[in-house]
């Protein structure tokens, strides 16, 4: 006449057969290759449930190991103390006489990786106070590569901090860097570090750094004045002034743009321009093009090849800016900030070596972001994220508008075909549209006509009078004016 | 019987935000609606942390990705698991579930794998708008869109090392 009920004061749960008493559960085990239900008492113990579950994954009972809330279930415990109920999950990790080998041999290998990280992390943070170089040979089994770099640095503490676990150079290099790039500040605070600004005042040096770089050197062999202008200290020490002042890199970046436009309106000018483009840059973003994906000046320099000569008119338009909205040549704006500042003016007494400077900089590590297209890509967004915004809107669209655009360009390439340049705009439209509505109704969300009001003024000007035309041409070309210019001149009938 | 005198290892959920803030500013603009961040998760135990990506389960030092600090850290609570009990679990899971090849970046991904762990560990899933961002992303248009392009993508952060199954 017991009953299991709760009142019972005789505690009789432990050492019963499993269906005698209590209801029974249904808990669900479940190893790292399969999962079971079973079925126990609610009052079993725990050894009762791995004879259950020995049957069941036909493993002996010394290998179950049992584990239910992060604690281990041993023998001696019932299933009720841990709260074990119906429908939960215990997990089960079976100890093979090979894999508890395997088990004891990888933790071994873990304590000692852990072992060496700490001794490590504690090498480096006693140099970084000492702050001279190799004296970590006591307690640190770690390599002597880490000590050496980092002792450089005197009592920046922060590098000390950085998992210092990592037994090869190479990561440790990726390290620096991914703390380079979340933390500007850092930047401008290793720069201020006299050993720093010692170091970088020794241009041999910073052009070995520089030179190490592979792309640096794919860079320098497609075009021997890189190197020459590498090798001008002058030039690195002004780089480096730069690289320490965003300000003044701006400031050097306006007067480009400045001197740009101007060398534009001269005569003859825009030619040397082009030339100046094609024998430099081009080059120089071919070889950081994977960035982009796109030539970003594709679609400033060549559309008018030997059409319109600029002398003949004056040309009024200002430089496609760099920095404006997308609706007028969209992949120039992530380049264009990164172009004017690779180019230099035709006298090159402007060093201007953004470009190898942005390497530089990033070649404290080979990080994902050490083109030099990137990084100052990646300036230009820090610093305004606007830009961001409408840059954003231009990669995503690129893969599907390049196809599109590609139509658009053949097409123009052959006249013939009007049945093609006669859907093409509206098609461009469209995706236009498309675009803008993607970057969240962005400043043009105008009509054409009104969008391209000022390329339209241009052209009536120049005499082609046909509205119309005018301004299917200026949208099949994005609102290039010479370009659309030269679609006139080549399907008009005369 | 009380068990306070078996040593207990603390476990602790790194949580990354794989677009560094992007997703937080442009996620409105693209998707349509906000997602805080693109989340990819590591569980942290016994002073190594372990996650999962392309090339399988993987450990490095703590933060020592080359994402860097985590964003968030999350406490799981403790757990009684011995290393070696865990070298065999991920061992295990590292044959089978969690090869490198059955990384899926919207059904079987490092966070699958991270709650799977700290469940094991803890007895506790982790915290759901992670393992919500699939979901979220999927029903918008833009990511339905996005769709075949992102499945073929395959996150392994660099800077850590590879624990092997015996075969893959």
């Amino acid at each position: 006449m017991e009953d299991n009920g709760g009142e019972d004061p005789v505690n009789n749960n432990n050492n019963t057969t499993v269906s005698s008493e209590g209801s029974i559960i249904k808990v669900t085990v479940k190893t790292p290759k399969d999962k079971e239900e079973i079925a126990i008492s609610e009052d079993a113990s725990v050894t009762q449930f791995k004879e259950e579950i020995s049957r069941r994954f036909k493993a002996k009972q010394d290998q179950l190991v049992l584990i239910f809330a992060g604690k281990i279930l041993k023998d001696g415990d019932s299933l009720n103390q841990h709260g074990i109920k119906d429908g939960l999950t215990v997990h089960l990790v079976i100890k093979t006489a090979h894999k508890a080998g395997d088990g004891a041999s990888s933790s071994t290998s873990c304590t000692s990786q852990v072992g060496s990280s700490s001794g490590s992390s504690s090498g480096p943070s006693s140099a970084a106070h000492s702050s001279s170089v190799g004296s970590t040979g006591g307690p640190v089994s770690a390599p002597p590569q880490t000590p050496n770099i980092l002792t450089g640095f005197g009592d920046l503490s922060s590098l000390s901090s950085m998992g210092m676990g990592s037994a090869n150079f190479m990561e440790l290099q990726q390290q620096m860097q991914s703390q380079l790039m979340s933390n500007p500040e850092m930047l401008s605070q290793i720069m201020e570090n006299p050993l720093v600004q010692n170091m970088m005042s020794n241009p041999d040096l910073m052009r070995q750094m520089i030179v190490a770089n592979p792309q640096m050197q794919q860079l320098m062999e497609r075009n021997p004045e890189i190197s020459h202008m590498l090798n001008n200290p002058e030039l690195m020490r002004q780089t480096m002034e730069l690289a320490r002042n965003p300000a003044m890199m701006q400031e050097m970046m306006r007067n480009q743009d400045r001197a740009l436009s101007n060398l534009e309106s001269i005569p003859g000018g825009y030619n040397a321009l082009r030339r100046m483009y094609t024998d430099i840059q081009e080059p120089m973003f071919s070889a950081a093009r994977d960035q982009f994906g796109n030539n970003p000046f594709s679609a400033l320099g060549g559309n008018s090849d030997g059409g319109v000569q600029p002398s003949r008119t004056e040309n009024r338009e200002p430089l496609p800016n760099p920095w404006g909205p997308p609706s007028s040549t969209d992949p120039s704006e992530g380049g264009g900030g990164t172009g004017t500042t690779g180019s230099s003016t035709a006298g090159s007494t402007n060093p201007s070596v953004s470009n190898p400077l942005a390497v530089n900089s990033a070649s404290l590590g080979n990080g994902m972001f050490s083109s030099p297209g990137m990084q100052s890509l990646m300036q230009q967004i820090s610093e305004n994220p606007q830009l961001m915004q409408n840059m954003l809107s231009a990669p995503y669209m690129r893969s599907m508008m390049q196809s599109l655009a590609q139509n658009p360009d053949m097409a123009s390439q052959n006249p013939a075909s009007s049945p093609s340049t006669g859907t093409n705009p509206a098609q461009q439209l469209m995706m236009q549209q498309m675009l803008q509505m993607f970057a969240g109704g962005n400043a043009s969300s105008q009509t054409p006509e009104v969008q391209f009001q000022q390329q339209l003024e241009q052209l009536g000007a120049m005499g082609f009078i046909n509205r119309e035309a005018n301004l299917q041409a200026l949208i099949a070309t994005g609102g290039d004016v010479n370009a659309a210019i030269e679609r006139l001149l080549g399907s008009q009938p005369s | 019987m009380d068990k306070n005198d078996t040593t207990t290892y603390s476990v602790q959920l790194y949580i990354y935000d794989l677009s560094r803030g992007m997703a937080r500013n442009l996620s409105p603009i693209m998707l349509g609606k906000q997602l805080d961040g693109i989340w990819h998760s590591a569980i942290v135990v016994y002073g190594e942390e372990f996650y999962f990506g392309g090339v399988g389960i993987s450990s490095c030092s703590p933060g020592g990705t080359m994402l860097g600090s985590p964003d968030t850290v999350v406490e799981l609570g403790n757990t009684e698991v011995t290393e070696e009990i865990f070298m065999d679990y991920l061992s295990s899971l590292g044959e089978n579930t969690y090869r490198g090849d059955k990384y899926r970046l919207f059904e079987h991904n490092c966070n699958t794998f991270t709650n799977e762990v700290a469940q094991f560990l803890t007895g506790r899933k982790i915290p759901s708008y992670i393992t919500d961002l699939p979901s979220e992303v999927l029903s918008t248009p833009f990511g339905q869109i996005l769709r075949p392009i992102l499945d073929s993508i395959h996150i392994a952060p660099p800077g850590g090392n590879i624990i092997n199954g015996r075969h893959s």
